[in-house]
């Protein structure tokens, strides 16, 4: 815990300046008490049943979305970052949906005045157009979330860009994710297909050290920017392109996926040893899942393999190839209470030749052969859904290490809902990887006013 | 107890209203009929609903989606599709089930921002639909099979059920009242009891109209005696047999749901 002095510098600081400055733009945009004596005489509000888009198909835009204000403060002393703060926001999230002749375009960007990083920032999540091709064929063009795979919070085959930087920093479930520009055709038959291209490399959003701290092998020590890291880019139209493919179907309630990737490795996890440059090298993988009803819940087995440029495993600048498995089990044994588990196995392959090429002074920090990872879910739904308590748990037997995400969600009304939590990383060895990011561990309050 | 009715009042009753008034008294097969005029009208149907939500300090809360139904099997397997179209944080989910009798329904639901199709473990069918008074079963029906069901009361207007659960662990009722009007078969009333007989829960259909020669039950609220709370759910634009096909039920639907099917003529 923090000494008394951090907490009162906290209480006095700039630390609550995005949640309150939220809470008067709620108090401004939510005249409820207005809301009140309208509703005596309507007890719909104005919902009337002409704007339900579904039903009274309407030209133009309808405009959605939220307000927040948002703070998440380190429980630690970082001495590599000088901020006591992974997060510390006021965002607007602006999502527009227009339909155009049978398709539908929808825009979806967000604004936030950014405390961590000084300044106002932008981010344009959404900017696509879809719909019906053909009888059987849909087409998604455009910026786009894409998602897919049978793990939660874990991905094997789901190769479409992530962001680890909003997810470890106290945002929203939602900016794990992150954009993709991208073509994705589905088609639909004996068995469905899903065909994605992206024409230039959709990378993860990792951790550069601006926001977080992590561990560097280089360096034998936690680290943060400056220097920030900076890869080379993977941005050329077309010759930086990747594809992933789907092929799917349920039959008697069991789902079957197989699933194709031939693109960059999401993070830059390689090094050009001329410039000492890092890079995302190439990535080539398959792999299968498969999702059904057992033992009164749901279970889940997924496997890839990943490919990349080291076949021999013997260039300590290139990461080996991966076998991983999953598997998964979901029940509810109360009423509104969920329980997941999961396994995850990653097996590095040519292990030795990865160890026997490696500088003396990396091999302590080399991955294990089989890292295994364990999860765990625990969704308490109470009051009648308004508040939801859940603990997620990822813990790594083979690293010593473990993650934690206790989260407390309360809706207070249709339009405001609050939210408080924590991301709590901890472990045996500073470089594994989650314990690498033990001084970012972070407790965090949300409010949001959605329109 | 007994009521004789006027054999003259039955045959004109039954030529009038062309549904059959003649005096039942085998409750099976009184409940199987309530069953199927509660929620097998028509092979299939669509309807758009919204709910209001009042907790016991007077909280509301609005929930508004359109539902498309197809009848695998008259009385027995369907299938649902659910678009939410409010409030702003549950729009554009889509709810996605496959409805099994005798065994465990499959369940999906999509979550947008995240692009996720997530499938949902069977799980208790007594919560929560969507945060409101109403649970799963209350939307989608409860198995027949799943009570006892005897015939306590004839009055003109009602046959008076009273059902007890073959399994009283799965269920949070001692038993429950099911007042069925005698003349379109729809439960117009139910209430919960506790051991003591106690009423904690009481469904009432507070609106009917024809649609498409189906009596439904266009207005229907769910009270929560214990805390005071209610939620009022109200259909529109509600038909039947519009030819929904199969392959709109499907993950498809759930990325980019069938407009041509959501959209009211």
């Amino acid at each position: 815990m923090k000494p008394l002095d951090r907490m009162t510098r906290d209480w006095s600081g700039g630390c609550w300046r995005s949640v309150l400055t939220a809470l008067l733009v709620i108090a401004v945009l939510s005249p409820l008490k207005a809301q009140e004596s309208a509703e005596a005489e309507d007890p719909w509000g104005d919902e009337a049943w002409g704007d339900d888009p579904w039903t009274g198909e309407k030209a133009g835009w309808q405009w959605y979305g939220f307000i927040d204000g948002a703070t998440a403060s380190r429980i630690h002393d970082d001495p590599a970052v000088g901020d006591d703060y992974t997060l510390n926001e006021t965002r607007l999230q602006l999502e527009g949906e227009r339909p155009i002749g049978d398709y539908t375009a929808t825009v979806k960007a967000d604004v936030w005045i950014d405390g961590v990083e000084d300044g106002v920032r932008g981010d344009l999540r959404e900017a696509a157009l879809a719909g019906r091709l053909t009888e059987r064929m849909d087409i998604d063009v455009g910026r786009q979330i894409l998602t897919w795979g049978t793990g939660d919070l874990v991905f094997l085959n789901d190769l479409f860009p992530k962001d680890y930087v909003s997810f470890f920093s106290g945002r929203d479930d939602e900016y794990l994710k992150a954009p993709a520009d991208a073509l994705r055709l589905s088609w639909f038959g004996d068995v469905n297909v899903d065909f994605v291209w992206m024409p230039r490399a959709a990378p993860n959003r990792y951790i550069t050290g601006e926001r977080l701290s992590y561990f560097s092998v280089v360096e034998g020590r936690r680290v943060a920017a400056p220097p920030e890291i900076d890869p080379r880019e993977r941005d050329s139209l077309g010759r930086d392109s990747e594809v992933a493919l789907r092929v799917y179907q349920t039959i008697d309630s069991v789902e079957y996926a197989g699933y194709a990737y031939h693109g960059y490795d999401n993070q830059p996890s390689a090094v050009d040893p001329s410039t000492g440059e890092a890079y995302s090298p190439r990535l080539t993988s398959l792999g299968a899942s498969l999702r059904r009803p057992v033992l009164g819940g749901i279970g889940n087995l997924e496997t890839a393999y990943y490919s990349g440029e080291d076949s021999s495993g013997d260039d300590p600048n290139l990461p080996n190839d991966q076998w991983r498995f999953l598997g998964g089990f979901e029940n509810e044994p109360f009423a509104d209470f969920t329980l997941g588990w999961q396994y995850l196995l990653e097996w590095t392959r040519d292990h030795d030749a990865l160890v026997a090429n490696l500088p003396a002074a990396q091999r302590p920090y080399a991955p294990d052969e089989y890292r295994h990872l364990l999860t765990n879910r625990i969704t308490w739904q109470l009051l009648r859904q308004d508040l939801t308590l859940s603990l997620f748990t990822f813990y790594s037997p083979s690293d010593a290490d473990y993650y934690l995400r206790p989260r407390a969600i309360y809706r207070f009304s249709d339009q405001l809902t609050g939210t408080a939590g924590g991301n709590l990383f901890g472990g045996a060895d500073d470089w594994t990887f989650h314990t690498q990011l033990e001084d970012n561990s972070n407790l965090y309050l949300r409010l949001r006013y959605s329109f | 107890m007994k009521h004789f009715l006027p054999l003259t009042w039955l045959v004109v009753a039954g030529l009038v209203a062309g549904t059959a008034s003649a005096q039942m008294t085998d409750p099976e097969q009184i409940v199987e009929e309530a069953n199927i005029a509660s929620y097998y009208a028509g092979d299939d149907g669509r309807s758009a609903a919204r709910m209001l939500i009042v907790d016991g300090n007077d909280n509301r809360q609005r929930r508004q989606f359109t539902l498309l139904r197809k009848d695998v099997v008259e009385g027995g397997d369907q299938r649902y599709l659910v678009v939410f179209s409010r409030p702003a944080d549950i729009r554009g989910t889509v709810f996605r089930v496959e409805k099994h009798v005798g065994e465990s329904d499959d369940r999906w639901l999509y979550l947008p921002a995240l692009d996720l199709v997530k499938r949902i473990a069977a799980g208790d069918k007594r919560t929560s639909f969507v945060g409101s008074h109403f649970f799963y079963e209350d939307i989608s029906g409860r198995g027949t099979e799943e009570d006892e069901h005897t015939l306590i009361d004839t009055t003109d207007e009602y046959y008076v059920i009273e059902s007890t659960p073959k399994d009283p662990d799965q269920v949070e009722f001692a038993r429950y009242r099911t007042w069925i009007d005698r003349e379109t078969m729809l439960p117009m009333r139910t209430e919960y009891q506790r051991d003591a007989g106690e009423v904690y829960r009481r469904m009432e259909v507070t609106e009917v109209e024809t649609i498409d020669g189906y009596p439904t039950g266009t207005e229907v609220r769910m009270e929560d005696l214990d805390s005071g709370g209610y939620t009022v759910t109200q259909f529109r634009f509600s038909e039947y047999d519009v030819g929904l096909p199969d392959r709109i039920f499907s993950e498809r639907s759930l990325r980019n749901p069938p407009r041509d099917w959501l959209r009211r003529d």
